[in-house]
């Protein structure tokens, strides 16, 4: 019940705040920056690529941005005492506030067909549906998770919070959402198999393309055990921030 | 003269407030770990769609480009700066001192300037030949001095963005990304202007990076003195009129404000 009235907040308080949106307000552009690109080159082989990419910049975009603000930003309304105090569980609001963040980020998905289509007359077809929608509703999953791990983060280490905006293309290249992780050099396939987006991008973009698409299972299940592994840390450093926070009784003190 | 005089001391108060931000919001370890790092891997991921488009040209093209869009993009935090000044509450007080609001916003957010010219060059010049960028000497003098005519046009359009959404705050992030994007779409840094149509081409060339891009990429390549120095000339005049526009707008803003009283004290 806590996690559903946190999920409904978020979906109420989005559309009030524009900056939380500006993952989906760029998607479509960066969907055209992309398009541009592949197609100045010759290379409309490369639309599944274009399309993709900035639907993924945007689930971590506005994971990074927007969920991983939720508890410093009740921390700084004065609000965050009120919410440790009531008998509903703090963890369970903040993962539906989260899930409902990352469900709203996967218009992004939308976005850049639409915009693909419209300016450019691109139309990605996704070869593998069932293969496709179980990546976004599983990256969905482990998106949420890791976006719980930075909120806790976030308000643990206040330092962490100045490297916040930092986090996005480092991950962008880790996390191969438009060059694959195989073209990138090898010393960075290890850590890049350490986030979960890598393993999204790389399936995703098999879903669209006509072949075969191969070891489908596992390679879910490794984008499933990042995620989980993220929320479990996230939902320990949850707790632990809250204890200390109360602990030292700067709960409230932005 | 006494006008001009009293202008460039505002200029200088208001960029000494600015320099105390940049102050505040970086040390040098979050500078350099934080937004330089953030920066040189922005540039890095687009660069590297060269390798996917297996092309060491394009490659070294979606380089030159980055580097210098992120000049601009660091110049453009001019948009959130100035509605800084509306959040803290002093802006009622600038629009009621004797003197206009151009010259205010102009030294407020000269912070992004340098800082935007050091990421910049950092990019080009520490990381471009890992990407097969390689410059002469001189050429790399004459590409820094392009960056900074990049910095002071694009501060003009820049400006002109954020005198436009000042009476908007809460838009101010959104109008400087989208500004940003578009940017980085049109103005010759992912592909050439020569790509989209004319219409298109043309809204670009009323931009200042257009120019400022074309400048370095001819640096970079074996452009003539000459072609450099027009293109730089281009950039700057097209900058002064988006100064222009920026101070007619933030006339337009205090002008409108003082009749309506909707010059909140703050948000």
């Amino acid at each position: 019940m806590s996690a559903l009235a946190g999920f409904r907040f978020q979906l109420r308080e989005l559309p009030h705040r524009p900056d939380h949106l500006l993952a989906l307000v760029t998607a479509p552009l960066m969907t055209l920056v992309f398009l541009a690109i592949t197609r100045h080159a010759g290379r409309a082989d490369l639309a599944g690529h274009a399309v993709l990419a900035p639907a993924l910049i945007a689930l971590w975009q506005m994971a990074l941005l927007v969920a991983g603000e939720l508890v410093a930003a009740e921390r700084e309304n004065g609000s965050l005492e009120a919410l440790v105090a009531t008998p509903s569980s703090f963890a369970a609001v903040i993962i539906g506030r989260v899930a409902a963040v990352t469900l709203v980020s996967l218009l992004g998905f939308v976005e850049a067909w639409l915009a693909a289509w419209a300016v450019f007359g691109v139309v990605v077809t996704v070869a593998h549906p069932v293969v496709f929608a179980a990546t976004v509703l599983v990256s969905a999953l482990a998106m949420a998770g890791t976006a719980g791990l930075m909120s806790a983060v976030f308000v643990l280490t206040r330092s962490a919070r100045t490297f916040q905006n930092s986090l996005s293309y480092p991950f962008y290249v880790l996390g191969g959402v438009i060059v694959p992780v195989s073209l990138l050099p090898d010393w960075l396939a290890a850590p890049s198999r350490a986030v979960f987006l890598s393993w999204s991008s790389d399936l995703l973009r098999d879903a669209v393309d006509a072949s075969t698409v191969e070891g489908v299972l596992p390679r879910l299940g490794a984008i499933a055990g990042l995620g989980f592994l993220g929320l479990c840390a996230g939902l320990l450093a949850l707790r632990r921030a809250v204890d200390r926070l109360r602990r030292t009784g700067t709960l409230g003190h932005a | 003269m006494r006008e001009a005089g009293r202008a460039l001391r505002v200029v200088r108060a208001s960029a000494a407030n600015a320099m105390a931000d940049l102050r505040v919001v970086y040390t040098p370890v979050t500078w350099t770990f934080g937004w330089l790092g953030r920066i040189v891997m922005q540039v890095v991921f687009f660069a590297l769609i060269g390798v996917l488009l297996d092309s060491p040209e394009r490659l070294r093209f979606l380089f030159v480009g980055n580097a210098v869009m992120v000049t601009a993009l660091e110049v453009m935090m001019c948009v959130a700066s100035s509605s800084w000044e509306r959040k803290a509450g002093t802006l009622p007080l600038l629009v009621a001192a004797p003197t206009r609001l151009l010259p205010v916003f102009v030294g407020r957010s000269v912070q992004w300037l340098p800082s935007g010219v050091a990421t910049a060059s950092v990019a080009l010049f520490a990381v471009g030949p890992a990407f097969g960028v390689t410059w002469t000497p001189w050429r790399a003098v004459a590409a820094v001095g392009c960056l900074v005519v990049v910095a002071v046009s694009t501060y003009g359009f820049g400006l002109a963005v954020g005198a436009a959404v000042l009476g908007l705050p809460s838009l101010r992030n959104v109008s400087s990304n989208v500004a940003n994007t578009v940017m980085m779409l049109i103005c010759g840094v992912m592909v050439p202007v020569s790509f989209w149509p004319g219409w298109v081409g043309a809204t670009a060339r009323a931009l200042p990076l257009t120019h400022g891009v074309a400048a370095v990429r001819g640096l970079a390549g074996d452009a003539a003195p000459g072609e450099v120095l027009r293109d730089c000339g281009l950039a700057l005049g097209v900058g002064a009129a988006w100064f222009l526009v920026a101070g007619l707008l933030f006339e337009r803003f205090a002008a409108a404000g003082r009749r309506t009283g909707s010059i909140d004290f703050a948000d």
